[in-house]
C-alpha cells in the first residue's frame, strides 16, 4: 500500500509543484508582504505600515463603500431576476426554449472588452441608444459617465446583464431537478401555482440560489472589468471604483505590493465573511 | 363516498393512442384494482381519473358527476404517488396539513384530522421529522396520511408499494386493506404485482395495451379468465400452456392430442363453442392442477429440471418435450433434478384456448 503511495505521490510532484510554487507560494508572499513597506528598496519589515494605512484611507472606503454597495443592490436584484428567467425556461409554454437558453448565456462568452465597449457606446451622453429611447419617452438625458449615481447603475446594469443568464442557467437545473409528482400532490391539495412557487419551489431551490449568492458575492467582491473598462478606471472621480480596481491601481500602477497585498487580503476576508454569514443565514433548519 | 364510472375513455399523445375507450364501473365504495404489464395504461388511466391528464374521448364521473373540464383539486379525489411525493423541506405535520393551511381551512379542523390521520397510521411518533429521516415503509404511510387528511370521495393509489422491500410490501398491503375497511371509501389502486391484485381488490381490471381485457372479482379472474392473457397473467406461479390440436368434435365435446406430448389425448366438454378439426388449440393447466399418473384424464412423463421448495409444497419446473411446465407437489412428494415422472391433467381442471388466445368454453 506505502509503495503504492509512494508510486501515486511520484506522477503527482509535476502538479503538485506547479501548484507550490504558482498558487500556494503567492498566497503565502503577498500575505508576507502586506506586512513590509515596499516603496522603500530593499523592502524592510513594518508590520503595522499598510494595515495602519488601510484602516485610514479614504480611499480604501471609497472602494469599501462602492463594493458594498453593488454587493447589497445588484447581487440580490440579479438573483430575483435569474430565478425568474430560470422559471420562464422551464415553462412548457415556452416554444423554441434552445434558442433562449443560448441567449441568456451567451453574455458571458463575450468578450469582456467588446462588451465593455458597446455598454459605452450605448450609454453614450450624445449618442447612445438608451439616451435616444429616454428622450423619445419625454425623460431627459443622463449622463451615464459624469456623476456618481448613474455611473453606479450602469455598473450595476452591465454586471446584471453579464450574469443573470448564467445563473439563471444554474437555477434552471436546480428547477429541473424538483420532481414533477411533488407539483403534481401540490395540485391535488388545492395549492395554487402561485402558492405552489412560494411554498415549494423556492424551498427546494434554496441550496441552488445559496451557491449562485455566494458565487455572485465572490464575484462582486473581486468586481474589476466594468469599473476599469466602462466607468474608465472607476470614475466619475473614483465613484465607481471598487477594491478590485483600488487593488490594481496600487499593485500595478503605483507599483505598491504591500499595501496591494492587504487589500487583496481585506476582500478575501470580507468574502469569507459574508459568505459565512450568508450560509448561516440560509442554513438548514435542525 | 363515491362511485366512479368510466365511459369509453380514450387516451391519445398526437396520433398514439394508448387508452382504446375503457368501460369500468367503479361502485361507491368499492376496492378496485386495474392491473397489467408495463406500458398497458393503467397509470395514465388513474391519472386521467385524478385529472392529471386530459382525456382524448368518452366521459369520467364520480359521484354521478361528469368531471371531464373539471379541475383535478375539484375532483374530491386524493391520490398516493409511487415516489411518494412527499414535501422534502417539511416536517411529517406539515406534509399532512399542507393542503389545508394552503385553503384556509380553520386551526382546529386541520389539527383534528390530522391527529385522526396520524393516529389511524400510528405515525404519531414522526410528526415532527422530515421525509429524508424517514424509513420507505414510513414514507409510505405519510403519503397516504396526506390522502386521508383530504376526506376524499375517492383514493387513488398509483403502485405504491412497488419501492418496498417484499416484507414491507406485504404489511402495508394489510395496512391498506384494513385501512379500506376502516374508511369505507372508493379505492382504485394501479399495480402490475398480480398477488397485490388478487389480495387487496373488490374486483379486478385486467388490462393489456390499452384496453380492458376483464373485469371480475379475483377468483372468478383465476378460476375463469376470458383469455389467455388474464389467465397467464393472474396466479402465480404462472398457468401451463399445452400446445394442441383438435382431432375429433362431438356436441357437447371436442377431444384434442397435445402434440408436444407423445399424441396424449384429452376429452374436454364444451357448452358453448365447438371448434373444427385440426384446429390449433392451447391447453392451460395452473400448476396446482397437475395430478398423480393415473388421477387425471391424460397422463403426460416430464423430467424435472429445478425444483423450488417453498416448505408447504414445491414448484418443479419440469421439461416435457419442448415446452418447459411447472407443476406443484405437496412437500411430502418432492422431486429432486433430473427425475423422471409422471403427472395427469383432468379435462374439468383445464382451460382451452384458441389460437388467438381467445378461451373455448
Amino acid at each position: 500500500m506505502r509503495t503504492q503511495n509512494a508510486t501515486a505521490y511520484r506522477f503527482l510532484t509535476p502538479y503538485l509543484l506547479i501548484f507550490a510554487i504558482f498558487w500556494i507560494w503567492p498566497i503565502i508572499s503577498s500575505f508576507l508582504i502586506s506586512f513590509q513597506a515596499t516603496r522603500t528598496v530593499p523592502w524592510r519589515f513594518a508590520p503595522t505600515f499598510n494595515w495602519g494605512r488601510l484602516i485610514g484611507d479614504p480611499a480604501f472606503y471609497n472602494a469599501l463603500k462602492n463594493t458594498l454597495l453593488i454587493l447589497v443592490i445588484q447581487v440580490p436584484v440579479m438573483i430575483a431576476l435569474a430565478i425568474v428567467m430560470a422559471v420562464l425556461l422551464n415553462s412548457p409554454l415556452l416554444k423554441a426554449r434552445g434558442l433562449y437558453r443560448f441567449a441568456f448565456f451567451a453574455p458571458v462568452v463575450v468578450g469582456e472588452v467588446a462588451y465593455s465597449a458597446v455598454f459605452r457606446l450605448m450609454f453614450s451622453l450624445d449618442f447612445g441608444i438608451i439616451n435616444k429611447l429616454l428622450e423619445s419617452v419625454g425623460l431627459a438625458k443622463i449622463d451615464w459617465f459624469s456623476n456618481v449615481t448613474p455611473a453606479m447603475a450602469l455598473i450595476m446594469i452591465a454586471v446584471t446583464w453579464r450574469w443573470a443568464g448564467y445563473n439563471a442557467i444554474i437555477i434552471l437545473a436546480g428547477l429541473q431537478s424538483i420532481p414533477e409528482d411533488v407539483y403534481e400532490a401540490a395540485t391535488l391539495d388545492r395549492v395554487s401555482k402561485v402558492k405552489q412557487f412560494f411554498h415549494i419551489t423556492l424551498p427546494l431551490l434554496k441550496p441552488v440560489i445559496v451557491f449562485c449568492a455566494v458565487l455572485s458575492i465572490i464575484g462582486t467582491m473581486q468586481l474589476f472589468t466594468e469599473p476599469f473598462l466602462i466607468t474608465e478606471r472607476g470614475g466619475p472621480g473614483g465613484g465607481t471604483e471598487t477594491l478590485g480596481l483600488l487593488l490594481y491601481r496600487q499593485g500595478f500602477r503605483s507599483l505598491n505590493f504591500g499595501y496591494a497585498s492587504a487589500v487583496a487580503y481585506t476582500m478575501a476576508g470580507l468574502a469569507i465573511a459574508i459568505t459565512l454569514v450568508q450560509l448561516w443565514l440560509m442554513r438548514e433548519p435542525k | 363516498m363515491a362511485a366512479v364510472t368510466l365511459t369509453n375513455v380514450v387516451k391519445r399523445y398526437g396520433v398514439f393512442e394508448v387508452v382504446h375507450g375503457a368501460n369500468i364501473d367503479i361502485a361507491d365504495g368499492e376496492f378496485v384494482v386495474f392491473v397489467g404489464p408495463s406500458g398497458c395504461g393503467k397509470s395514465t388511466l388513474l391519472r386521467m381519473i385524478a385529472g392529471l391528464e386530459d382525456i382524448s374521448g368518452g366521459d369520467i364521473a364520480i359521484g354521478g358527476k361528469v368531471m371531464n373540464d373539471v379541475e383535478a383539486a375539484d375532483r374530491g379525489i386524493a391520490m398516493v404517488f409511487q415516489s411518494y411525493a412527499l414535501y422534502p423541506h417539511m416536517t411529517v405535520e406539515q406534509n399532512l396539513s399542507f393542503g389545508l393551511r394552503m385553503n384556509g381551512n380553520p386551526k382546529a379542523d386541520t389539527d383534528r384530522r390530522v391527529k385522526r390521520a396520524a393516529e389511524i397510521l400510528r405515525i404519531d411518533e414522526l410528526m415532527q421529522r422530515r421525509p429524508k429521516q424517514l424509513s420507505g415503509g414510513q414514507r409510505q404511510r405519510v403519503a397516504i396520511g396526506r390522502a386521508i387528511v383530504r376526506e376524499p370521495q375517492v383514493f387513488l393509489f398509483d403502485e405504491p408499494l412497488s419501492n418496498l422491500d417484499a416484507e414491507l410490501r406485504v404489511q402495508m398491503r394489510v395496512e391498506i386493506s384494513r385501512l379500506h375497511k376502516e374508511l369505507g371509501v372508493t379505492m382504485i389502486y394501479v399495480t402490475h404485482d398480480q398477488t397485490e391484485a388478487m389480495t387487496l381488490a373488490d374486483r379486478i381490471v385486467v388490462l393489456k395495451g390499452g384496453n380492458v381485457e376483464q373485469i371480475g372479482a379475483p377468483l372468478d379472474l383465476y378460476d375463469d379468465p376470458a383469455n389467455r392473457f388474464v389467465a397467464g397473467f393472474i396466479g402465480s406461479p404462472k398457468m401451463n400452456f399445452l400446445g394442441a390440436k383438435v382431432v375429433e368434435t362431438s356436441n357437447s365435446a371436442a377431444i384434442i392430442e397435445l402434440v408436444n406430448h407423445g399424441g396424449a389425448r384429452l376429452r374436454k366438454p364444451l357448452r358453448e363453442a365447438f371448434p373444427a378439426v385440426g384446429a390449433e388449440v392451447v391447453l392451460g393447466v395452473r400448476p396446482e392442477h397437475f395430478f398423480e399418473a393415473g388421477e387425471g384424464d391424460c397422463d403426460i412423463p416430464v423430467k424435472a429440471d429445478v425444483a423450488e421448495h417453498l416448505g408447504s409444497v414445491s414448484y418443479v419446473y419440469a421439461n416435457a418435450g419442448p415446452e418447459e411446465l411447472i407443476v406443484e407437489r405437496e412437500a411430502s412428494r418432492q422431486r429432486a433434478s433430473g427425475d423422471h415422472f409422471t403427472v395427469s391433467i383432468k379435462a374439468e381442471r383445464s382451460l382451452l384456448f384458441d389460437k388467438a388466445g381467445a378461451r373455448i368454453r
